[in-house]
């Protein structure tokens, strides 16, 4: 049957880098489809704002149907989907793989933190030797930055002059909220030791734009937003591609090849509609994958036909490789001198409203550090809506129960903090992901096998985060309460369990060794682009979905460029 | 103190009639992966945000449900205007807890019903009745006895009792009052702590030398 839309472009996926793609295409005046594999989502309509954990089953805890809580804004998700397995080589350390399956994907419900990377990022091996450097420079990216920031709204203004922790230019950045009790304390431990503390940069808007209110700062942004103050695309992105008549959106629409034509070129794509169980085939003048990191590699490792035995796209031999997560480890205190502050509201943007950038560069630079990438830290803490875990702090109390422990409890709530680092991993060869020869999901598409073995440098930083948060605990007169262990090898996060999953189709100068050019163009498809953290080369300890969006404006805008040309 | 009337009323005992009877209708036919393990009677991946319901059945006897509202009450019993337990529901929040299909509540649903068991012949080992019916005298002893710290059953059992019935009470309107959490209003700009807060850190953070 002949499809009755005769579309420019396909998208794949609707998170940052398909919804920025779809966006920015539609507004170029292409006509574009954009296909979700999970369901249509209305943050308006869904969100859950003011509820209390009472209302939810269970006070709203983390079940193996909802990892992060009840109330979260994942949709038929989390590290495990019905249906749709995948596996970790035997005798490699575990790869944890979170997807959603909503519109959106996991604009949703991400953590919001939007840093840019810096010049150093984007030349790592020029400035140490390991890992590989960009096609572009920090430069090259900047303006798009600045593009992306004015559309998403984020905190963070000031100019600090932090080294390879980049301002933005003067009226972009939106005003972060004044720091919490236990901020301005952590702020006064930290600058005691030397290191300089920043204003959180987070996608939430601090003033009204386009159709968006600001942020009241009331009800936890894990939940989605439906006064739209926190960025998802489902509601800063889609609609007003939407609204240029140019898009379409099929959902339920779980995309597993890219169809190429006899001239070299992508035809378009085949999908299963999840609903009927059907096969469908749709075309387009190009073709824009932006599934997520590792599902994007697994579409062109599925894309196998005679002329491409190993896969689309893939004559470097790279799809699949490369694959990195963010380092991540985390300590927790309880600090006495929190204990019987008075009652505070400490809901503020949800969350943190200070960040430490990574302070050591000049540290490493003269070899002082036994790992040689940086890492941020994030803060938690306050007077926070209670929930399942409140129950813990009458472990402190000397009333054990009955009269007077309602007094320790007071006297207690809001008195422990969190710190939790967020480091550069340096992509290895023993990190990557690959079609798994026997098993297949209930649509019998292969599915992938994860590849994952932390190095040295990674192991080396977690060990010096655990020690930077014993430390700071220390020095706040606090005792550690949880993330004891100093073994780097015990104390760091699982693969994938950060949820910054990128590489896996990295860009690159040369042909051989990556899979698409500066553009997020594949060398091997001239029509067929990527927008996703599939093309990130390097994972600096900067969390990626700013970078990812950028990029997807930046790379959108070149093929919009190309297409009027007719080169594709 | 009279008996324990669980608040779930005729409405909410419906909606988790419908709530399961939906999730049977919808239960996909098709041969899962292996590697896929769905956890029967829970509420699903997608749940209705805005109407939650814990569509599963409640396990708990009367008699334990009863001990249930004693023990919360013990544990945390009113004060002023900050009411018991029992008087907003956390009996049968413990109930929803134990009965719950999930794996990490499995562990609990062993410790709590063969503690509340356990608590009851203790009573009658002291003569009498059972735990519900024993003067305040015997109850406050055995609850004292396992309050001690040690490697015993009987403390486990009281620690996790406790966590659920503090959980259970604070993460309420009720006992946010209590514990003074005063978010989940919108506001127009965010004022974070005030002077007299940050004089009394400053105060706090200078005796401590940072």
């Amino acid at each position: 049957m002949k499809q009755p839309t005769p579309y420019d472009v396909i998208v794949v996926g609707s998170g940052a880098g398909g919804g920025m793609s779809a966006y920015v295409l539609a507004k170029r005046g292409l006509k574009v489809l954009m296909l979700e594999a999970g369901r249509d989502y209305k943050p308006e309509e869904e969100t859950p704002m003011f509820n209390t954990n009472a209302e939810a089953p269970l006070r709203g805890v983390s079940t193996p149907d909802k990892p992060f809580g009840y109330y979260d804004a994942t949709v038929d998700g989390g590290w495990t989907v019905p249906g749709e397995p995948y596996t970790t080589a035997p005798g490699d350390r575990e790869f944890m793989w979170w997807r959603p399956r909503m519109l959106g994907g996991r604009t949703n419900h991400w953590g919001r933190i939007s840093l840019r990377f810096g010049p150093y990022d984007f030349k790592p091996y020029s400035r140490d030797g390991l890992g590989v450097d960009w096609p572009i420079s920090y430069d090259e990216l900047a303006p798009w930055y600045d593009k992306t920031e004015k559309i998403v709204g984020i905190t963070g203004a000031g100019q600090l002059g932090l080294e390879n922790t980049p301002d933005s230019p003067p009226g972009i950045l939106h005003d972060t909220p004044t720091p919490r009790l236990h901020e301005i304390m952590m702020t006064r431990a930290f600058e005691a030791m030397g290191i300089p503390v920043a204003p959180m940069r987070a996608a939430v808007i601090q003033k009204p734009m386009d159709g968006r209110s600001a942020c009241f700062y009331a009800t936890s942004c894990g939940r989605g937003c439906s006064i739209k103050a926190m960025f998802q695309t489902t509601t800063v992105l889609i609609p007003p591609a939407l609204a240029t008549g140019n898009l379409d959106i099929i959902t339920d629409a779980m995309v597993y090849t890219v169809d190429m034509g006899k001239d070299g070129r992508a035809k378009g794509v085949t999908y299963i509609d999840r609903v009927s169980g059907e096969h469908k085939s749709v075309t387009a003048k190009a073709v824009v994958l932006a599934a997520s990191a590792a599902e994007t590699a697994r579409i062109l490792l599925n894309s196998k036909d005679g002329r491409n035995p190993d896969g689309v796209a893939n004559s470097s031999g790279t799809a699949g490789k490369y694959l990195m997560d963010t380092v991540g480890t985390d300590s927790g205190g309880h600090i006495p001198m929190l204990e019987g502050m008075p009652s505070r509201n400490d809901d503020g943007m949800s969350g943190a409203h200070i960040y430490v950038p990574w302070w050591g560069y000049q540290q490493q630079a003269r070899k002082e550090l036994p790992f040689p990438r940086g890492y941020h830290i994030e803060v938690g803490g306050g007077q926070r809506m209670p929930g399942m875990g409140i129950g813990d702090l009458a472990d402190y109390s000397d009333v054990p129960f009955g009269a007077g422990l309602r007094k320790q409890m007071r006297h207690y709530y809001g008195s422990d903090i969190g710190f939790a680092g967020r480091g550069e991993m340096i992509p290895n060869d023993d990190c990557y992901a690959e079609i798994d020869p026997d098993i297949k999901d209930r649509f019998g598409i292969p599915v992938l096998r994860f590849h994952w073995k932390w190095s040295e440098h990674e192991i080396g930083q977690a060990a010096h985060m655990r020690k930077t948060f014993h430390e700071i605990i220390d020095r706040l007169g606090g005792k550690v309460t949880y993330g004891f262990e100093t073994d780097g090898e015990k104390a760091i996060a699982a693969g994938g369990e950060i949820i910054h999953e990128v590489g896996c189709a990295r860009m690159g100068d040369n042909p051989k060794t990556s899979v698409v050019n500066k553009w997020g163009q594949a060398w091997d498809v001239k029509n067929l682009f990527i927008t996703d953290g599939a093309v990130l080369p390097s994972n600096p300890d900067k969390n990626p979905t700013l970078t990812i969006l950028s990029l997807a404006m930046r790379n959108a805008n070149y093929l919009a460029d190309e297409a009027a040309k007719g080169n594709l | 103190m009279s008996p324990y009337v669980s608040k779930i009323d005729r409405r909410t005992a419906l909606k988790w009639l419908s709530a399961a009877a939906v999730t049977l209708a919808v239960a996909p036919t098709m041969a899962r992966a292996a590697t896929y393990v769905k956890t029967p009677k829970g509420y699903g991946t997608d749940p209705d945000m805005l109407n939650p319901t814990s569509p599963w059945d409640r396990i708990m006897t009367d008699r334990q449900l009863q001990l249930t509202a004693v023990l919360t009450d013990i544990i945390l019993p009113a004060e002023g205007e900050h009411p018991a337990p029992s008087a907003i529901g956390v009996p049968d929040f413990v109930n929803e807890w134990v009965s719950s299909p999930y794996e990490q509540t499995k562990s609990d649903q062993k410790v709590i019903l063969e503690g509340l068991d356990w608590i009851d012949a203790e009573a009658k080992g002291r003569g009498a009745k059972g735990f519900v019916e024993a003067d305040s005298g015997v109850q406050m002893a055995i609850v004292t006895a396992i309050a001690k710290p040690d490697a015993s059953a009987a403390h486990a059992f009281f620690k996790r009792f406790r966590h659920l019935t503090l959980g259970g009470y604070y993460s309420t309107p009720e006992g946010f009052a209590d514990i003074g959490y005063i978010g989940n209003v919108p506001m127009e700009s965010y004022p974070g702590p005030d002077a007299t807060m940050k004089a009394m850190l400053e105060e706090r953070m200078k005796a401590i030398g940072i």
